[in-house]
């Protein structure tokens, strides 16, 4: 479904993503890990087409979508969530919904009434005339989750959507990941809860220094030397996790 | 929502209130300030398509006024063909012209954008001031009174309904912004462009189409503008001044709303010509002072109401509605 042909993304005299190739299926819920600044958000700026890469290609469902501005991205069904938290703030919850249903439905009418199921889907319901701004994050996080899905993305990559919430919430949201790919979406997720992530991906890839060092079933990612050194530390137990 | 929300009720009473205005009074000043809310209220709502909705907040508005204001002015005066036909002319040149400036938002944001916009009229002005053969530069145009439609040459009666159904057009507009999906979109764009992206939002050209719908509205109401005042200078229709009032009209009235821009206008249009004609007669060293009040307001608005006098009246809805709850 997505394929990364050895992609490279530079700043100046710093490589953010380093020769990353990548493959990912139809169903898959792949899980990206990584130390700060290892080129995780990089990379999903690179896949929906917010940097244009130095070198390689993303192939999108066997399309080459490299070089296509975020729109025509998005419009293909590859979408994405902000690790900072980006909602139309001034906005209630709902138009934020129905402006990202709008996208495959034009007529508002339908759009209003898809982003509904789509706000109940992920627990929004009584916030639906929130101002988008008035929410705290943990449903800000939400938010992001649920605008991303109103434009029926086939491929959706979440970037740190349980980052900064609190263990309640932390199982809130992961019961949503977990609806949201039931629901047939393909998934790449960047995390640093690792006890979530453990439980969540079927997969995992680990970047470091913007180089995919280890790419495995989370048991494998738990046992690789390199990733223990350069990101778990010697601590850490998967019993635990 | 089935029945209509309140500043709706007060914009159809608003322009129920001006078409009725004829019927009463026939006093020429009066008819002069009617038309004169209107049409500054119809700019700021040409504005505010950009720097309301799109969030495109530019201070060279007067470049697409003067345009409008000197073709309508040059094809009547040098050419002596119907000022109508300036007008189509006007709104070409202001889409190309609202093209590049909706290119330059791609390129710039926030207050470069707005400073990039100042420079753009300040450029037409001097070409308007030099180009002497052309325009007649500094000294002006003055245009000819030809009476009929077709010539623009009507009474304030004429002119007020004219205006009115300009000004009308430029509310409907902006409802149909705040109820379709482009407007939406526009929305999104305004919050937030990168998420805007992610949803499949094609933002620079929206932003551009916003920018571009906008210059057009602003170049058919200089045309307008043009042939009910009869004269045109350089100084005037590309001054600062004016881009900074159809900005401020919609600010001081509610930014991004459809009423906001005529509520500002209503508001600092009668002030101003209150304050001027209470006070410029009186005493030559009061003439500016209407100048100095404009400003107080405008301190007190951004102070203490900065979402504008349409935020007022939302605020004070809610709390009736609170109340009798």
């Amino acid at each position: 479904m997505l394929t990364l042909e050895a992609v490279t993304k530079r700043f100046g005299g710093l490589t953010a993503v380093r020769a990353v190739s990548l493959e990912v299926r139809a169903g898959d819920l792949l899980g990206i890990i990584g130390p700060n600044g290892a080129g995780k958000t990089t990379l999903f700026n690179v896949i929906a087409g917010y940097y244009r890469p130095e070198e390689g290609r993303v192939r999108f469902e066997g399309r080459d979508v490299t070089g296509l501005p975020p729109h025509a991205i998005a419009r293909l069904g590859l979408t994405r969530t902000f690790q900072i938290v980006k909602p139309f703030g001034n906005l209630s919850v709902a138009d934020n919904v129905m402006i990202g249903a709008l996208t495959r439905l034009p007529r508002v009418a339908h759009a209003r009434a898809e982003a509904e199921r789509v706000i109940d889907l992920c627990g929004l319901g009584p916030h639906r005339y929130a101002r988008a701004r008035a929410l705290p994050i943990a449903l800000r996080k939400r938010l992001e989750v649920a605008r991303a899905l109103a434009t029926r993305p086939r491929l959706l990559l979440l970037d740190e959507v349980m980052a900064g919430l609190n263990p309640t919430e932390l199982v809130g949201i992961v019961d949503l990941v977990r609806r949201v790919h039931a629901e047939g979406v393909t998934l790449i997720v960047i995390e640093h809860v690792m006890a979530a992530m453990m439980r969540l991906a079927q997969r995992i890839v680990m970047l470091h220094h913007g180089e995919k060092i280890a790419e495995g079933t989370p048991q494998e990612i738990a046992h690789d030397r390199r990733v223990i050194d350069a990101y778990l530390g010697d601590e850490f137990n998967l019993a635990e996790a | 929502m089935s029945r209509l929300a309140p500043d709706r009720w007060a914009a159809v009473a608003m322009f129920a209130v001006a078409a009725l205005t004829p019927l009463v009074v026939r006093d020429a000043f009066l008819l002069d300030s009617v038309i004169l809310i209107l049409l500054w209220g119809a700019l700021s709502a040409a504005w505010n398509v950009a720097g309301g909705y799109a969030g495109q907040v530019s201070l060279g508005h007067a470049a697409f006024f003067g345009i409008g204001a000197y073709a309508a002015a040059l094809m009547s005066a040098r050419y002596a063909q119907s000022p109508w036909l300036g007008l189509a002319v006007g709104v070409a040149l202001s889409v190309v012209a609202g093209a590049l400036i909706g290119y330059l938002s791609n390129r710039l944001k926030g207050p470069y954008f707005a400073l990039s916009t100042i420079a753009f009229a300040e450029v037409l002005k001097i070409v308007a001031s030099r180009w002497r053969g052309f325009t007649s530069g500094s000294e002006g145009v003055p245009v000819p009174y030809r009476p009929g439609f077709w010539t623009l040459g009507l009474g304030h009666v004429a002119w007020l309904y004219l205006i009115l159904v300009v000004a009308v057009g430029c509310y409907a507009l902006q409802v149909y912004l705040e109820r379709s999906r482009v407007g939406y979109q526009l929305a999104g764009v305004r919050e937030d462009e990168d998420a805007a992206e992610a949803l499949g939002i094609a933002t620079r050209r929206r932003k551009v189409q916003a920018i571009v719908v906008s210059a057009a509205m602003t170049s058919a109401c200089g045309s307008l503008w043009a042939q009910y005042v009869g004269f045109v200078d350089p100084s005037h229709v590309f001054s600062i001044d004016l881009s900074v009032r159809f900005a401020l009209n919609s600010i001081i009235g509610g930014i991004g709303t459809a009423l906001g821009p005529f509520l500002g206008s209503l508001l600092i249009t009668s002030l101003e010509t209150y304050l001027r004609a209470t006070f410029s007669g009186v005493e030559a060293s009061f003439t500016g002072i209407y100048l100095i009040i404009y400003g107080v307001v405008l301190i007190l608005i951004v102070r203490f109401a900065p979402d504008g006098l349409t935020g007022i009246a939302g605020r004070f809805w809610a709390w009736r509605a609170r109340a009798h709850a």
